[in-house]
């Protein structure tokens, strides 16, 4: 079987600063495969171009062997790709259901009926409110998604992803601003979403990937200098060199 | 059911001794209100605001007011004129600047409003220039002619009652919310697989259609128009009506658009700086009410009637 994703040689400068420089990796269906690297590695810049936010200079993107490089974000969703953002951007003054209903309505080609009413598509306020209920989220689901609290909003963004069923559900640092008690949280819904897609996720949190990633892609400055387990990945010389090196320093 | 009794009884006032000049008003009033409810689906729901939504009521007015003119009379017929024509540009022209958002949207708008402005001063022989379009006749339909007064205003909001559960039935839809969707966040919108430029595409379509409509509307009841009808500061009243009554509900708008009439109507028998007059209003009640008049009537709505929100 083709891989869930495949990157070839993928490089994108802003100005004369190469961002990514030939970034190449490849997601094994059914993996949690986290990229990781010091801020400034370019993860995001690869998270973007694959997801169709950005156009990438050179190289190849393949979704199960499709080549789907600079698709933008509407094609690649029936194609199996979701993604979540870093900063927190859930539609704010609509009601958690309703956040995750027009995810469900947009992958059934709902987006353009003009005459059946949203709310009586029940299919899709079913599909909401059981993936809310699997990530723990339904008894908000009739209050504003601006009211929820910060962790809460960073798991509603899954919730929305969630609802495309993607074949690839692509997390960019999912754990950002969260206390230590919640990032375990989201690293075991992780997990238990991994059971219905694969999963590349984007992560500072060094001890999260670890202990949930099946492979580990690790950036720095533009380039990959180690992709394997978590295990060889923690004893790589290169890694602790380049980056929990880094990470150490900053922590003392 | 509340909206089918106030139609009623909005349809009733002519026969219940409401004095013809009133009606006079009340006709303009509504035709602006379907003006100013397009303007609340690309400003209220698609979050793209325009300082140019003359240019599609205007349009609307010469062409169905030319073809009542020079072909027939009838409404519908005129009525479809001036669709296919307002219609038409709307999908050409939207296809560019939907291409943009915030303020460059706003100004591609406003240029657009200011080319047909312009087009309808120079282009005499068929717009008269400056005088304007005059001696469009009374509409008909199915060969008997609609009279001024109460006939036209009965006319009228048959018109206003189609176009606003028209435009409830499309911002309740699942095309509708993924309109809000844009207006909330666009990015987000797009990663959940919208097309967010088709969508305000069509936004932008069925806008200028609706204006179109009211624009139609507008040069049976003044028998003409004139190249002030697409000037800028007439799409700024529109902004205003909207505004004022509290965009994104459709509701306000069309109260916004009846009160705007009025109290432009009042103000101008007294003072001669009306517009500074109504300014102070417009001023203190979106300060005071951000979401307009259908801020102020929800919220003694709720008071009214605290159980049923």
């Amino acid at each position: 079987m083709a891989d869930a994703l495949v990157v070839e040689e993928l490089s994108k400068s802003f100005g004369a600063l190469r961002a990514v420089d030939g970034v190449g990796f490849a997601v094994k269906d059914g993996d949690v495969h986290s990229l990781i690297g010091p801020n400034g590695a370019g993860k995001t810049t690869v998270f973007n171009c694959i997801s169709g936010f950005l156009r990438p200079a050179e190289g190849r993107v393949l979704l199960r062997g499709e080549d789907v490089t600079a698709w933008p974000p509407h094609r690649l969703i029936p194609a199996g790709l979701a993604r979540t953002f870093q900063i927190t951007k859930v539609f704010g003054d609509l009601t958690v259901l309703e956040n995750v209903a027009l995810a469900a309505r947009s992958r059934l080609g709902q987006n353009l009926r003009m005459w059946r009413r949203a709310s009586k598509v029940t299919s899709a306020n079913v599909e909401a409110l059981e993936i809310l209920e699997m990530l723990g989220l339904a008894e908000n689901a009739s209050a504003n998604a601006d009211h929820l609290a910060h962790g809460d909003k960073r798991i509603l963004e899954i919730a929305i992803a969630l609802a495309l069923r993607p074949r690839l559900l692509m997390l960019d640092e999912p754990t950002a601003g969260m206390s230590a008690g919640e990032t375990e949280h989201i690293g075991k819904l992780v997990r238990r979403i991994a059971a219905r897609t694969s999963v590349l996720l984007v992560e500072h949190d060094m001890e999260m990937v670890l202990g949930i990633s099946d492979q580990v892609t690790v950036m720095t400055q533009g380039r990959v200098i180690a992709s394997g387990t978590p295990d060889a990945i923690s004893r790589d010389t290169n890694v602790q060199d380049a980056y929990l090196g880094a990470l150490d320093a900053r922590n003392l | 059911m509340l909206f089918a009794a106030g139609a009623i009884a909005l349809a009733a006032l002519p026969y219940a001794g409401v004095p013809p000049f009133t009606i006079t008003l009340l006709t303009e009033a509504f035709i602006f209100a379907i003006w100013a409810m397009s303007l609340d689906l690309l400003v209220g729901y698609t979050g793209l605001v325009t300082f140019g939504h003359a240019a599609a009521f205007g349009l609307g007015s010469y062409a169905a007011g030319y073809f009542a003119r020079e072909v027939t009379a009838d409404f519908f017929a005129a009525l479809l004129v001036a669709e296919a024509i307002v219609v038409g540009l709307a999908v050409t022209i939207g296809f560019v600047v939907t291409r943009v958002s915030g303020v460059a949207f706003a100004i591609i708008s406003l240029a657009i409003a200011q080319v047909l402005f312009q087009i309808a001063i120079a282009w005499r022989p068929v717009t008269e220039g400056m005088d304007g379009l005059v001696g469009v006749p009374l509409p008909k339909i199915a060969g008997f002619t609609i009279d001024a007064g109460a006939e036209f205003y009965l006319l009228t909001i048959a018109t206003l009652v189609l176009v606003y559960l028209g435009l409830s039935r499309l911002v309740a839809s699942s095309f509708g919310r993924t309109l809000q969707a844009i207006r909330t966040n666009e990015e987000r919108a797009a990663a959940i697989g919208i097309n967010v430029r088709l969508h305000k595409w069509i936004a932008f379509t069925v806008s200028w259609g609706v204006a179109g409509i009211g624009g139609t509307l507008m040069v049976f009841m003044k028998a003409g128009t004139t190249p002030m009808s697409l000037h800028w500061s007439e799409s700024g009243n529109v902004l205003v009506m909207a505004i004022f009554g509290g965009v994104g509900t459709l509701f306000g708008p069309m109260i916004g658009a009846v009160a705007f009439v009025f109290l432009r109507d009042e103000f101008t028998t007294r003072f001669e700086a009306w517009q500074l007059a109504f300014g102070l209003v417009f001023v203190v009640v979106v300060l005071a009410f951000p979401s307009g008049l259908a801020g102020i009537f929800a919220r003694a709505w709720r008071a009214l009637w605290p159980t049923r929100s």
